[in-house]
């Protein structure tokens, strides 16, 4: 207890001493964990977003003009019998253009001008989820377009898993950009604490020489290193979340009918919490790295 | 031994018993300073033993050297106080880094510091003192864990004469109370003033026991 009690008394006290260093490593510290917040923000979000999309997807088979009954029968038996979807539903040409006209208001009179209905009928089917992306589904839509009385099958996964894709991409770009913040943070730390190391030599060779324990030799450099880097990670914290809070309805409303306000929501509390306790593991490691050299 | 095959001590065969005071003396480079650092195992020896209070310093464990120098007070030319720190702090530093409580360390500090005539500076940096009141405080700090052995490297080599006998005053206290001293001084008028057992040294050899 006592230890502790010199640690955090001695750490602060060197803080403060050097408190332009401290500020720098606090701040280094704080824009690596600020990016890495970031990232992961944009990046839950846009794994909710995707995944709110993938549940939606929809297997759409529109239908040839003038497919007869017949030809419909065989499509829904196609469907029905292929394992690979959880619900259909024929969708008429009338309620398609009423559809259209609800999510593009701006072109409704452009299209009831016109003299018939240009778009189709289809069926709108839901796929099971757990085999939402099975390569069967592929050939399910290969084998419908070959069907008479289908004009065209459009599969939204296909660009579904493209996004994924790029979102994997930019996780892996972003995550290599965090490691180098998060080594600088870590090597920045170090220095400072080494400063402090060396500002401080007198005092640890008496300490050296009277038996003092290495906890009490170390424990100040790898605390002061700690509380370097949890200062750094709750001020990244605290800018999150005023960027969270100023800029989600921004983006909701700049991107109106793709994003729901739901899909935008702040990291969940054990992610939150890892990253402050992220940055103080940060800070620990440079306080461990620079007081290695005093025992 | 140092590197390149030079004998920094040779052939050093010594006793000093417990509660003794003995001067350690000889020109610069005798390796005076060479057995005050073995004996606070800052070094070890190439070959050869050294004996304290039956207990080999070169076979010790890192944590048995820690428990070791907890039982040596030491004491330095350059006082190697802590600028930045107070009196009071310069002397409960030891008790404070060794986990003792609060009210020891003020209890001890008060004890030494009127020990050494300086409980009245306790809230003085180091540099606002003297070099007798900074040597007073470097004494009063290896005095604080009451030592059973305490070395002292030229503790009187910045001090005028009447404050180096002072300083020895102290050290002859400090010894009457059945403390072990070896003080390393070159000054030779000091010692006949003191008039204690003296181990003289030239070139790493002892060449005097008296």
């Amino acid at each position: 207890m006592n230890a502790v009690v010199y640690a955090i008394s001695e750490a602060w006290r060197s803080m403060w001493r050097r408190r332009g260093a401290s500020l720098m490593a606090v701040l280094t510290a704080s824009a690596s964990l600020f990016v890495l917040g970031l990232l992961l923000l944009a990046g839950t979000s846009a794994s909710r977003l995707l995944e709110r999309w993938s549940a939606a997807a929809e297997f759409s088979v529109f239908l040839a003009d003038g497919a007869t009954p017949t030809e419909r029968a065989a499509i829904e038996r196609t469907l029905g019998s292929s394992g690979l979807v959880a619900g259909q539903a024929f969708v008429p040409a009338e309620e398609a253009l009423r559809r259209f006209s609800r999510q593009f208001p701006d072109l409704a009179a452009a299209v009831a001008s016109l003299p018939a209905n240009p778009l189709p009928a289809s069926y709108d089917v839901q796929l099971r989820p757990e085999l939402a992306r099975d390569p069967s589904v592929g050939r399910l839509a290969a084998q419908l377009r070959q069907q008479a009385g289908v004009s065209d099958v459009r599969y939204d996964r296909r660009w579904i898993e493209r996004l994924l894709r790029l979102v994997g991409a930019a996780r892996t770009a972003g995550l290599a950009l965090v490691a180098v913040l998060t080594l600088a943070a870590c090597l920045t730390i170090a220095g400072v604490v080494r400063l402090a190391l060396h500002a401080r030599r007198a005092e640890i060779e008496i300490m050296q020489l009277v038996g003092a324990p290495l906890a009490y030799i170390r424990g100040p450099f790898v605390l002061e290193g700690t509380l370097l880097g949890l200062t750094g990670a709750v001020v990244a914290f605290g800018v999150l979340v005023g960027v969270y809070l100023l800029g989600r309805d921004p983006i909701v409303a700049w991107a109106a009918g793709l994003v729901a306000a739901g899909d935008v929501r702040f990291l969940p509390l054990g992610v939150a919490l890892s990253l402050v306790g992220g940055g103080a593991a940060i800070g620990c490691v440079g306080g461990l790295l620079a007081a290695r050299t005093a025992r | 031994m140092y590197t390149r095959g030079v004998y920094a001590l040779r052939d050093l065969t010594l006793t000093i018993g417990k509660g003794d005071f003995v001067f350690l003396t000889g020109p610069s480079g005798a390796g005076k300073s060479t057995l005050l650092r073995l004996l606070l195992r800052q070094d070890v020896p190439s070959a050869g033993h050294l004996i304290v209070g039956g207990r080999s310093l070169s076979k010790m464990s890192a944590s048995q050297v820690q428990t070791y120098r907890r039982s040596v007070g030491f004491v330095f030319q350059d006082f190697k106080l802590i600028p930045t720190r107070t009196v009071y702090e310069n002397i409960t530093f030891v008790p404070r880094v060794l986990g003792q409580p609060v009210a020891v360390q003020r209890r001890k500090a008060f004890q030494v510091l009127k020990w050494v005539g300086l409980q009245h500076r306790l809230n003085a940096f180091p540099e606002e003192l003297s070099g007798g009141e900074q040597q007073r405080v470097a004494v009063a700090r290896a005095l604080i864990n009451d030592p059973a052995l305490v070395l002292a490297d030229e503790p009187t080599g910045n001090l005028d004469p009447d404050l180096a006998l002072e300083i020895m005053n102290l050290f002859r206290d400090i010894n009457a109370r059945g403390t072990t001293v070896l003080v390393a001084t070159h000054d030779r008028e000091l010692i006949r003033r003191v008039g204690k057992q003296t181990v003289t040294l030239e070139h790493g050899l002892l060449v005097e026991d008296a």
